[in-house]
């Protein structure tokens, strides 16, 4: 048996860890944005504490103190000092200092060094659109970005307002129907960093991640440069009878396969999902049976999403359909 | 002297408890013996046959209070009460040019002849008969309770019955189904089929006919497959239907393969020349070619066009105000437990009624085209 005060302690070491640990902490920064945001976000800790321990000495001599200190700290210029001044100053340079920090990030809107991404909020996906010499690559979930190029995402939403957050690389922005809203980031490191939609936005709003993946310039050109290219011919015969029930079940209504007669744009792009990392959101991770089960009872992986489940199919069925998916490199 | 009262009252609850003891023994010793005569031969004394009709009444007007009625005066749902009814109820209650059979007279209480004696009942209290059956009677419940708009056929149907004369009623309830004269060789191997009771074609048509009641689908030209599906899951009943459960359940796998194939490889009817309003129909085309993305409606051709995976309805050419129905069902939360059905009632869900009133008379103005689709 652990003793009741140790095991609180253990588990407020492991929170602790939790958040500092990785991949979507704001404690863990990767770029400039983040950094400045961590280090206002220490300096507002520091200076917390540090006043809490003036207020906890402050209410100890109130109770126990000395007549000499109580008298003192009931006085009229105390109260003034402490209690008026030295916050207005304090939150005026705390202010003053954000401010400072967070602006802009030398990213202007039209930098036409900058790498433009568009992300569209919806439930519960987030639907990523780059340009590529003048044409519009759609890709969902995933954001793969050039390591040092200053980003610039374009947010918007097709349904409620969700809100954009990758806590290693900087701030969240909201995500609002009938407006776009810009936030300028810029990846140091190459890495694999999670991002979660921060505005509740219906029943599967928890599930509603995504994951940014920051490349060295020539990979996330290459990538770029595969992701523009229309989907792939179905390489085995039973990937041909997958691509074949996929357009004959009507998947194409919703999905896009570009080079083939799926045209749909209500739900993802699935011209290069078997290159993506993960199936249904950052639920699932990419492989064949996922993509099966997602097909076949997606609402139980993420509830509620618009898409009908398709218990039509065999499992034969399934596997042809989910071969052809993940052949979509 | 309060005491004595009290002493008083007692004792009358101690006789009273006895005598419930003891009449609550007595009945459980006729049940017992066996002297109640359940006998239908018998009938009953004239005082319990008042009482039981004077409960019934009032039990029917007190719970059809907050029931309301849609509009019944639509020849197309007195046709789809008059296709059931034949099938389903005038083997006990007779119908014009049909008397009750005497077999079911002989029931207690016999069930009434509804061509000439029914009670002036109101549409919601039909209605609720219909729905729920009456108890002790022999009158059974709807087989889906679910699917209201068939029950209310069936009451617009019963509100016109005393009005039609048998040879009105034959159309309405074989629609355009032609019997041949059957030797007395077929009358005595087979059975008559002047009734025709199962025969899909009185509700559906057959070759060169049509559906009598535009809120029945036109089956000329699906996909055997759908067909055969549709078939199967009313006969499980995992697609509810009041009117589809009951004759899909006494067909076996082979029958209704034979019956799919059959309506597969029939000439789908041309559309019917009517007025069209333009913008709607331009609308409907929309939907159905590109969908409604900002809605998250899929183009409905993906799902329907004569291309698609042969599970699929073919909608080019069927009846307007059976999608509508359909749409409606889904719109409404019902079949969803059908794979098809599943896929189907979350995009219903996102059409709305002038969508609905559009795509439907979009696809009522096209020409079936005849492919058999995708296999699998």
């Amino acid at each position: 048996m652990i003793p009741r005060g140790r095991l609180a302690s253990i588990c407020l070491a492991l929170i602790t860890l939790a958040a500092c640990g990785g991949r979507q902490s704001a404690l863990n920064p990767q770029g400039p944005e983040a950094l400045r945001l961590t280090q206002l976000g220490w300096l507002l800790f520091a200076l917390g504490a540090g006043i809490l321990v003036l207020v906890v000495l402050a209410t100890a001599v109130a109770v126990r103190g000395p007549d000499r200190l109580r008298t003192l700290l009931a006085s009229a210029r105390t109260v003034i000092w402490a209690g008026v001044v030295f916050p207005v100053t304090t939150l005026t340079l705390l202010l003053g200092y954000g401010i400072w920090l967070t602006r802009g990030g030398g990213i202007a809107l039209d930098d036409p060094a900058a790498l433009r991404v568009t992300v569209v909020g919806e439930q519960w996906w987030w639907r990523v659109v780059y340009q590529h010499r003048g044409t519009a690559v759609a890709t969902a979930n995933e954001i793969r970005i050039p390591v040092g190029r200053p980003l610039l995402f374009v947010l918007t939403s097709a349904d409620v307002i969700h809100s954009f957050w990758v806590p290693n690389l900087g701030g969240k922005v909201d995500m609002i129907p009938g407006r776009t809203t810009h936030l300028r980031l810029r990846a140091d490191q190459p890495g694999v960093f999670r991002g979660q939609c921060a505005e509740y936005c219906g029943g599967s709003h928890a599930l509603m991640a995504l994951e940014v993946i920051s490349l060295s310039e020539p990979e996330f050109e290459s990538w770029l440069e595969d992701q523009a290219r229309p989907a792939a011919e179905p390489a085995t015969t039973e990937a041909r009878r997958g691509q074949e029930l996929f357009v004959a079940a009507g998947c194409g209504g919703c999905h896009t396969v570009r080079g083939t007669p799926a045209t749909g744009t209500v739900g993802p792009d699935l011209t290069h999902l078997g290159s993506r990392r993960s199936v249904g959101l950052d639920t699932l991770p990419m492989t064949e049976a996922n993509i099966r089960r997602f097909i076949r009872d997606g609402q139980h992986v993420k509830p509620g999403n618009p898409m009908p489940p398709f218990r039509i199919f065999s499992q034969a069925d399934l596997g042809a359909i989910a071969a052809y998916l993940a052949g979509l490199q | 002297m309060a005491n004595a009262n009290f002493r008083r009252i007692g004792k009358v609850l101690a006789w009273m408890a006895a005598g419930f003891v003891g009449l609550a023994a007595a009945a459980l010793l006729v049940a017992w013996v066996g002297l109640f005569n359940v006998a239908a031969s018998r009938g009953h004394w004239a005082i319990v046959d008042w009482f039981l009709a004077f409960g019934m009444r009032n039990s029917v007007e007190l719970r059809a209070m907050a029931i309301s009625p849609p509009p019944l005066d639509n020849p197309d749902l007195i046709a789809l009460g008059a296709g059931h009814f034949h099938g389903g109820c005038a083997f006990c209650h007779g119908a014009p040019g049909i008397p009750v059979s005497p077999i079911a007279h002989h029931m207690l209480p016999p069930p009434p002849d509804l061509t000439t004696s029914m009670r002036p009942w109101a549409d919601a209290e039909l209605f609720w008969i219909v729905k729920h059956g009456i108890k002790y009677t022999g009158m059974p419940g709807w087989v889906a309770l679910n699917r209201e708009d068939e029950i209310w056929a069936v009451v617009a149907f019963l509100r016109k019955i005393p009005t039609f004369e048998p040879t009105r009623y034959r159309e309405l309830a074989l629609g355009d189904l032609k019997l041949s004269r059957q030797t007395g060789k077929e009358l005595a191997t087979v059975e008559s089929n002047q009734q025709a009771a199962g025969a899909c074609a009185r509700c559906h048509g057959a070759e060169g006919t049509v559906p009598g009641s535009a809120l029945v689908p036109i089956l000329h030209g699906q996909p055997a497959e759908f067909l055969a599906r549709a078939l199967q899951e009313y006969a499980k009943g995992s697609r509810r239907s009041g009117f589809m459960q009951p004759m899909a359940s006494g067909l076996d796998a082979q029958e209704i393969r034979r019956l799919a194939d059959y309506y597969s490889h029939l000439a789908p009817p041309q559309p019917k020349p009517g007025t069209v309003d333009r913008s709607l129909v331009e609308r409907g085309r929309q939907l159905a070619t590109e969908g409604d993305a900002a809605n998250r409606v899929p183009a409905c051709n993906a799902c329907h066009a004569s291309t698609a995976l042969a599970d699929y309805p073919r909608l080019a050419g069927q009846n307007a105000p059976y999608m509508a129905r359909q749409l409606a069902l889904w719109r409404s939360g019902y079949h969803t437990a059908t794979a098809g059905g599943a896929i189907m009632a979350p995009i219903a869900l996102r059409l709305n009624e002038r969508d609905i009133a559009a795509v439907t008379a979009y696809f009522a103005s096209l020409r079936a085209a005849r492919d058999g689709g995708v296999q699998r």
